[in-house]
């Protein structure tokens, strides 16, 4: 069974004055242990597909199977519960709760989770030390650059334990020695403990590093490669 | 987790929380202390009116009070004297002859209401010999008595004057004599001055040439808990005689009272309902900053109910740590200005035509403090409600790219 299956994915925004039909018939099968970008030009899909693997939308039909459950036909409750046992979550920028140290921030989906306190600690440690953090643990986000702030985030997004990461445009908003650290992180868990990363980007930075490409077009699947 | 969050939230904005937080300690410390003022001067009313003319139950006989004709008096007053003293709730109780008459002195007449007692009994009932301002709280010769303020300046009376008292008698015949002033009191209230005048029963004896009438039995109960129950069992014992709390001779006294604590919460209720803005608004504009925060937050798993919860404890901290505040301050105002009370005597004149004392000591009874306390939590509520649900509707995907 692969990690996540998209069957015949349509995604179609009626509310505007024009009807967008942002996927169209999107099948795909991503694998444990993938490191891929989504990538294509602005309004391709990337995003809008990305939140329909991430649960964070539900598609107009289609199915989106995760560990083979189709999340299309959960409740907004269940979502919310899967995406927090299953899905880890990095966005573009403005990530963290400005108000929670780097430490809380990770805490935090422990909490939510229910971890008890001398595992969230455990993992708070190893998480932020892998993330090259370990001595900012009690900074708040203002006191961290951009590129601090992200792996605090991807730190975040695996402290859950999750099935995969989704991220949005993680390296953005960052210079380039920023974002190659970044994705150096990103990788390093994706080869150590098999992390799966799906990123939805248009930056060559991250294309250059994944193993495999999915190229959106007007909300089809243009391309499907694998690469060295 | 959500308490640690929602503290941390309230000071992203230390300003716009600070505004709030002193608006709720500043309106409920003025509106407690003005409750205490309130409260504190009409149980000073209640108490000075009990002390002075009601205490806390009164008999009499069942037509006594509407026609207050002489003979209508207690019949049985002997075996009434024996109930009272074996009522472990009775602390003390006094036999008064009251009698409507006129009043004469040189220069004028004047309508009173004659007060015959036995005084060393009376002062454990009421507090006219501590209200003397001239003279002596009756002496040991004949025909003395004791004239309001008021009364005095009326018939221009001074300790040593001479009055006579007209009154109908027990045979319907006008019966008069004449008393030497010994003392003028001053009460809180004008009117009880002007037309209340007190003599010793056995003078009045001396007059009527028989046993005088007893018209009233006024009664002190150990503690004001014991005054309801201790009427009902009277009025059980003695269904012949009119049995009265306080708040039956006065009922004026204790409808207005029910109606000052309606009307004290309506007060609090509607400086809360201003803070009620302050803070839904602040709430307000609090979660529309925090849209994409939201929206992650959702994202990443935050239940809606959790993001509902944080939003209230957010609008309870605002009120609370300003409104917990101000009670206490507002409290410790209120201890503070009641030990010495607050000295109200340039308004005396005014005061004292209501019955009302010149020095006030505030005070506020607990279950004030608690329904404050319940309305704080349903402003807080009430003012979280519209942010919190617009926090919960949110949609994470279009959450998370909204950039304020």
């Amino acid at each position: 069974m692969s990690l996540i299956e998209i069957i015949n994915l349509n995604k179609i925004y009626d509310k505007t004055k024009v009807p967008v039909h942002a996927l169209k018939d999107i099948n795909l099968k991503i694998e444990r242990g993938e490191f891929t970008a989504i990538v294509g030009p602005s309004g391709s899909g990337k995003t809008t597909l990305l939140n329909m693997i991430g649960g964070l939308d539900t598609p107009t039909s289609g199915k989106v199977l995760i560990k083979g459950v189709d999340i299309s036909k959960m409740k907004e409750d269940e979502l919310i519960d899967f995406r927090l046992k299953n899905i880890g979550f990095v966005f573009q920028s403005f990530n963290l709760i400005p108000v929670l140290t780097a430490k809380e921030n990770v805490e935090f989906i422990m909490l939510l989770q229910g971890i008890s306190k001398d595992e969230r600690e455990r993992r708070i440690i190893e998480l932020l030390n892998a993330v090259g953090l370990g001595d900012k643990l009690d900074a708040r986000p203002y006191e961290l650059s951009g590129g601090q702030q992200q792996r605090v985030a991807v730190a975040r997004a695996i402290a859950s334990h999750p099935s995969f990461v989704l991220a949005d445009e993680p390296t953005a908003n960052l210079d380039s020695v920023a974002a190659e650290g970044l994705l150096d992180i990103m990788k390093e868990l994706n080869e150590k403990i098999g992390m799966t990363f799906i990123f939805a980007t248009h930056d060559n930075k991250v294309i250059r590093r994944v193993r495999r490409i999915i190229t959106l077009e007007d909300g089809k699947v243009k391309s499907d490669v694998f690469q060295n | 987790m959500l308490i640690k969050l929602a503290w941390k939230n309230i000071w992203r904005n230390k300003k716009r929380s600070l505004i709030i937080i002193l608006s709720a300690l500043f309106g409920i410390w003025g509106g407690v202390f003005t409750n205490g003022i309130f409260i504190g001067m009409w149980e000073t009313t209640i108490e000075a009116a009990i002390n002075r003319e009601y205490s806390h139950i009164q008999i009499h006989h069942p037509n006594f009070r509407d026609e207050k004709l002489i003979h209508q008096y207690i019949s049985n007053i002997k075996d009434v004297e024996n109930v009272l003293l074996a009522n472990q709730n009775i602390q003390n109780f006094s036999l008064r002859t009251i009698i409507e008459g006129m009043i004469s002195s040189p220069t004028s007449v004047s309508g009173v209401k004659i007060v015959a007692i036995e005084p060393d009994r009376e002062k454990n009932i009421t507090s006219i010999h501590q209200k003397l301002i001239d003279g002596i709280y009756f002496g040991n010769k004949e025909n003395e008595i004791l004239v309001g303020k008021k009364l005095a300046e009326k018939l221009k009376l001074k300790v040593n004057s001479k009055v006579v008292l007209s009154f109908q008698g027990l045979d319907n015949n006008l019966v008069a004599s004449a008393f030497r002033v010994v003392g003028i009191f001053k009460t809180e209230s004008k009117i009880f001055d002007e037309t209340q005048v007190f003599v010793r029963q056995v003078d009045l004896k001396n007059i009527l040439g028989q046993s005088v009438p007893i018209h009233e039995i006024a009664i002190r109960v150990k503690s004001s808990e014991l005054i309801d129950t201790t009427t009902n069992l009277l009025k059980a014992k003695f269904p012949n005689l009119k049995i009265e709390s306080w708040k039956e001779l006065a009922p004026e006294l204790s409808l207005t009272s029910g109606f000052l604590y309606l009307e004290l919460n309506i007060f609090m209720g509607i400086i809360l309902f201003a803070l009620l803005f302050g803070i839904s608004n602040t709430m307000m504009m609090s979660v529309f900053e925090r849209i994409r925060e939201f929206g992650v937050l959702i994202a990443i798993g935050m239940k809606r109910v959790r993001l509902f919860l944080l939003i209230i404890i957010e609008s309870m901290i605002l009120l609370f740590s300003g409104g917990l505040l101000g009670t206490f301050f507002g409290f410790l105002t209120i201890q503070l200005l009641a030990k010495n009370g607050i000295d109200l005597s340039i308004f005396e004149e005014g005061m004292a035509a209501y019955g009302m004392a010149a020095i006030l000591y505030p005070q506020l009874p607990f279950h004030m403090y608690l329904s404050l306390f319940a309305m704080m939590l349903v402003t807080a509520l009430i003012a979280a409600i519209s942010p919190a649900i617009k926090a919960v509707r949110l949609k994470p995907a279009e959450a998370i790219r909204t950039y304020i």
